[in-house]
């Protein structure tokens, strides 16, 4: 396909999926957003300004940033109490993969429809684990904030490098790169799936979870 | 609006959407989407558009040949169906007669059933129903196809006109490099390609051969069962297109296939840990394929014949000796074909060697048959020559029975029988045919080499390069035999084939995954008697048989002379090169450090042929005796048969010099080295009838270029290989039978200083003598090209001088080129060391126990 595609993978207890998937994905749509525009008559716009907030999370021990959008934040939570329930409907050691894609859409002459191009997916995998006790629930709460840092730079990395960007539109194609429905920021258009897998390699899975044991049980 | 608690608050100015202090604000000016050619979703497709419709030679050739296409199947069916229904065959042969009023005459339309007979004929009968439901679901599925092509290619027209700024009319009048480099430069602009700032020529090539790579590399490691054993018939091959298309639909594209994609490989296939379940399920998938076929096989069986009878039998009264011609065959396509080699270029390379090709076969005849031949012939020419001198006496013996279609019928006898009978006046060397093949074809198994006269090589050839008539009847058992190979026979390696997926599959990044092989990486697939030692690391398992990765590496660095490979890679290169063209010179200053392994005057082997003997004279001396003078006539001769156009274009002064192969390299390689910069600024700038001329030079030289390396690659490994127990590839299916099996650990490295010993010019002796021809030809070819080549020699002696010199303008533009390439400018190079690859893609979560035993190096 021509797209990037990035892949961030945690590991987390039933409880953290929500806060941990919404961190992440927040994360990256305040790099993929800009303010909205206003276009001028002389075919130049101006970029209106998009406001932060620091969200605390409550199972883990991480804050993060993300667009001052109410309006986004709906649609996102949205997307990912879904994902959530179908995860936890599937038994207790689910695994999942929330993805995230950026696309252009592109016209087309008349027999088809209009193309969506993706120019970047997000794929972030989830494996869910069952821990006994208080102790480790303590451990993984840190563990968990710890590697949702690492994540979150790996995203500011990977957004920092010099790549592919749908180039800036005028007026009439605005709607074919930005998502212009919110009426406070404009992100780029995007689109979140989500997919449950138990057989997805089992094997992977089994072998991540062993890992994550050995270091819990410290 | 929102009530923010944190500290991070929208600042008041900005609150209103349009902020007072408007002229101060930073203001942007969009660039727009200018074209619509960025970010083109499926490149893989998009490329193999721009290809074929270059291939095509434009839109209006190619949307005719479609139109035309569709309207000839109508034609096929409705004319069948006609021919079988609704003509009166008693009127036609004239058993039953009409009764005309005005004339006795009887005409075509009298011998047609009215409509409504013949209506109800078709009505009533249901096979014929069954068929016309067939073929209209077909065509029908054609005309959609068509249809969709039709809009997908204007696009692509489109892209041509606005994007890549040529003509549809002078498309066919490009090359494909041309086309090719104008694409890479236009990602520069519009990013194409997303993934990286530059497009390289191999991206594309991958693109457009992704399956293609993988059937060759299949083939080349006996992978795919098209060799059989059959009892009475010996070692055959059967690889057609029905067998193909199964291959590919199981493999690339069908439903369930190893692909999620165009571009990728299902991620499952990717992991090691379940091997054993995905194989058990694509055997499945292929029993499940094999019993489609074998429901479908009366309608296929019938569409081939009623095809085949449609398109052959014009062609077999016109010219009924085509039956006896021969091409190459399906599989020895793949065979032959390198990684990363377009269908043209192919193509080309082998019509460059059909001649020889077929005067290699010919030699063959056998004498039994040419007796019974020439006597068959002599009845039935006298037959014929009664029956032609009746009828021009009286033309009324056409009108007696059976006499028009004995006259046809004997033709077609003596053109079969004549081409059972040798030309009396041809002298034939099978040994040098073969080396005059292989300067074209660039592969063929080690034995062939010194055994060219042998019956079984013939044999074996055959199978490369068979009858017209073979191919056509194998075509139309073809729906019968492909569900057998399917469910007996592919079916048992599916294990192999999921090994071989997960194995040499990488993914590069921009490209997707490909077959690692088609990344003609030496460390990773070169083979160690194939001038790679050293710098392979290979195991036995990743080895490309038959040098094919250095062959091929080579072939893709020679016609895309801008490509940029990486480090190691462009040392190989230059490394070979280098050889190649010391040895070419054949200068007698063979002090370079490196020459010390190398075995000399390899070139000069190539180019004697069989008499190798001279060859020593000639590298030592340094001086043309006669006896060099004739072998070099004898070499010249063979090597013309490389470069047509520079007998016919005489471009520079210096190509009427060409014939003489110490001079021919030189000039060639410098029209390479310095047309490489200005060709391609030529074709970038104005003229393009200019341009043209000097790439289609270009091309040629190329083309004979990779001739003269292949020669000397495989002359090199002949003489590495000798004193090895040689292994031979024709046979491997048997000896690489299975991943699973245990590794042929005991194929001991030879030792290298026992291979010293054996280089040709320490020993002439050792070299047998291949020309197996009568001793009396052989001295009639090398007296009548003695003469040939005294002239030459004469003249090459003078030249001497000259093709030095030009051999050091050579090198230094070489080292000028190289420099360029030197400067990182984020292309490949650069980013083919970040790219991911994991050609065996084995994970890392300890799951070695249900592994293949993966074959170690052997070092």
């Amino acid at each position: 396909m021509n797209c990037r595609s990035e892949v961030l993978e945690v590991t987390v207890e039933a409880r953290q999926v929500e806060e941990a998937m919404l961190a992440l994905l927040h994360t990256i749509l305040l790099h993929r957003s800009s303010g909205k525009f206003h276009y001028k008559k002389e075919g130049t716009y101006s970029i209106g300004t998009v406001g932060t907030l620091d969200i605390d999370c409550d199972f883990i021990d991480f804050t993060f940033v993300r667009v001052s959008s109410e309006e986004l934040d709906r649609v996102i939570s949205k997307a990912v109490s879904e994902f959530k329930d179908a995860l936890s409907n599937t038994g207790s050691d689910g695994m999942g993969q929330i993805s995230l894609e950026f696309y252009q859409k592109k016209k087309s002459r008349w027999p088809f429809s209009d193309e969506c191009i993706p120019w970047e997916v997000w794929s972030i995998k989830v494996n869910v684990v069952n821990l006994a006790n208080e102790q480790e629930r303590q451990i993984c709460r840190e563990k968990v904030g710890e590697k949702l840092g690492e994540k979150v730079i790996n995203v500011v990395e990977v957004i920092n490098r010099h790549e592919y960007l749908p180039k800036m539109p005028t007026q009439s194609e605005v709607d074919n790169v930005f998502d212009t429905s919110l009426k406070d920021v404009q992100p780029y258009l995007y689109k979140i799936t989500y997919q449950i897998t138990d057989c997805l390699g089992t094997s992977v899975s089994t072998t991540v979870r062993r890992l994550l044991k050995d270091t819990l049980s410290l | 609006m929102a009530h923010f608690d944190t500290e991070y608050q929208r600042l008041e100015a900005s609150y209103s959407d349009s902020p007072p202090g408007e002229e101060n604000l930073l203001m942007h000016v969009p660039e727009g989407a200018k074209s619509h050619w960025h970010h083109i979703e499926n490149l893989d497709l998009f490329f193999q558009r721009v290809y074929n419709l270059h291939q095509k030679n434009g839109f209006t050739c190619m949307l005719l040949g479609e139109v035309f296409e569709l309207v000839q199947l109508l034609f096929v069916i409705g004319f069948t169906v006609f021919l079988a229904n609704c003509v009166d065959y008693d009127i036609l042969f004239a058993n039953k007669f009409v009764n005309h009023t005005d004339s006795s005459k009887v005409t075509l339309p009298d011998a047609f059933l009215p409509v409504d007979v013949c209506s109800a004929r078709i009505r009533d009968n249901a096979f014929v129903i069954f068929v016309l439901t067939i073929s209209g679901v077909f065509w029908l599925h054609r005309l959609l196809k068509f249809l969709y092509n039709v809009c997908c290619y204007w696009e692509i027209r489109s892209f041509y006109i606005n994007a890549l700024k040529m003509t549809m009319s002078e498309l066919p009048y490009a090359t494909w490099q041309e086309v090719q480099a104008r694409i890479v430069e236009i990602q520069k602009e519009h990013q194409i390609c997303i993934h990286k700032k530059e497009l390289t020529e191999l991206d594309i090539y991958h693109r457009i051969l992704r399956f293609k790579n993988y059937m060759v590399a299949m083939v080349n490691k006996s992978l795919l069962p098209v060799r059989f054993r059959l009892p009475g018939l010996g070692e055959s091959v059967f690889y057609t297109r029905g067998l193909k298309y199964n291959f590919e639909l199981i493999f690339f594209w069908g439903p369930g296939s190893l692909f999620e994609n165009e571009w990728s490989l299902k991620p499952e296939y990717k992991r090691g840990g379940n091997r054993l379940e995905l194989a058990d399920r694509l055997a499945s998938r292929i029993l499940w394929i094999g019993i489609a076929n074998l429901l479908l096989c009366p309608v296929i069986l019938v569409w081939q014949i009623l095809y085949a009878f449609f398109s052959y039998t014009e062609v077999i009264k016109r010219e009924p000796g085509s039956l006896g011609a021969r091409c190459w065959s399906l599989y020895g396509r793949c065979y032959l074909r390198h990684f990363n080699e377009l269908d043209h270029e192919l193509m080309s390379r082998l019509s460059k060697g059909y001649k020889a090709a077929s005067k290699y076969m010919n030699c063959f005849l056998s004498p039994l048959l040419t007796v019974v031949a020439k006597n068959v012939a002599f009845f039935a020419g006298s037959l014929l020559a009664v029956l032609i001198a009746l009828t021009i006496y009286d033309e009324d013996v056409l009108a007696v029975e059976h006499v028009l279609s004995s006259i046809t019928l004997l033709g077609v006898c003596i053109t079969v029988c004549r081409s059972f009978i040798p030309d009396k006046h041809m002298v034939f060397c099978p040994e040098q045919l073969l080396r005059v093949i292989l300067a074209h074809i660039h592969y063929m198994p080690d034995h062939w080499q010194g055994n060219a006269h042998r019956y079984e090589t013939r044999d074996q050839f055959s199978q490369l390069f068979q009858y017209k008539a073979v191919f056509i009847l194998e075509e139309l058992i073809s729906p019968v035999v492909t569900p057998i190979i399917l469910i007996f026979s592919l079916r048992r390696k599916s294990l192999e084939i999921i090994d071989f997926f997960r194995n040499f599959t990488v993914e590069v990044i921009g490209v997707g995954d490909t077959c690692s092989f088609a990344q003609m990486d030496i460390r990773q697939h070169g083979h160690p008697a194939w001038m790679s030692e050293g710098k392979t690391e290979a195991s036995i398992y990743q080895q490309a048989e038959d040098g094919k990765t250095e062959l091929s590496l080579m072939h893709f660095a020679i016609t895309n002379p801008q490509w940029q490979p990486s480090q190691e890679t462009t040392h190989f290169i230059s490394q070979l090169k280098e050889k190649v063209h010391r040895e070419a010179t054949g200068g007698p200053s063979d002090t370079h450090p490196l020459s010390e392994s190398e075995p000399r005057s390899l070139i000069a082997n190539v180019l004697l042929g069989p008499s190798t003997l001279n060859s020593v004279h000639f590298s030592a001396d340094g001086s043309l005796t006669n006896h060099a003078a004739a072998g070099l006539g004898n070499g010249a001769s063979a090597l013309r048969s490389l470069s047509p156009i520079s007998s016919s274009l005489q471009l520079r002064g210096s190509l009427s010099a060409a014939h003489r192969p110490s001079g021919h390299t030189s000039t060639t390689s410098k029209a390479m080295a310095g047309s490489g910069t200005d060709a391609w600024t030529v074709s970038s700038g104005s003229s393009a009838w200019e341009g043209q001329v000097t790439s289609l030079v270009l091309s040629e030289y190329a083309s004979t270029e990779m001739s003269i390396h292949a020669l000397y690659m495989h002359e090199f490994h002949k003489q590495q290989s000798r004193g090895e127990l040689s292994r031979h590839t024709w046979h491997r299916q048997e000896s690489d039978e299975s991943s699973d099996s245990i590794p042929d650990e005991v194929r001991s490295e030879p030792n290298p200083h026992s291979r010293h010993l054996l280089r040709s010019h320490t020993f002439p002796t050792t070299v047998p003598s291949p020309c197996a021809i009568p001793t009396s030809a052989s001295a009639i070819v090398s007296t009548t090209r003695g003469q040939e080549g005294a002239a030459s020699s004469h003249k090459s002696s003078s030249q001497r001088p000259f093709s030095g010199s030009t051999a050091d303008s050579f090198s230094a533009g070489g080292r000028v080129l190289r420099s360029a390439r030197g400067v990182p400018m984020g292309g490949w190079a650069e980013e083919g060391q970040a790219a991911p690859r994991h050609p065996d893609t084995l994970p890392e979560e300890g799951l070695e126990d249900d592994m293949p035993p993966h074959i170690h190096k052997v070092t």
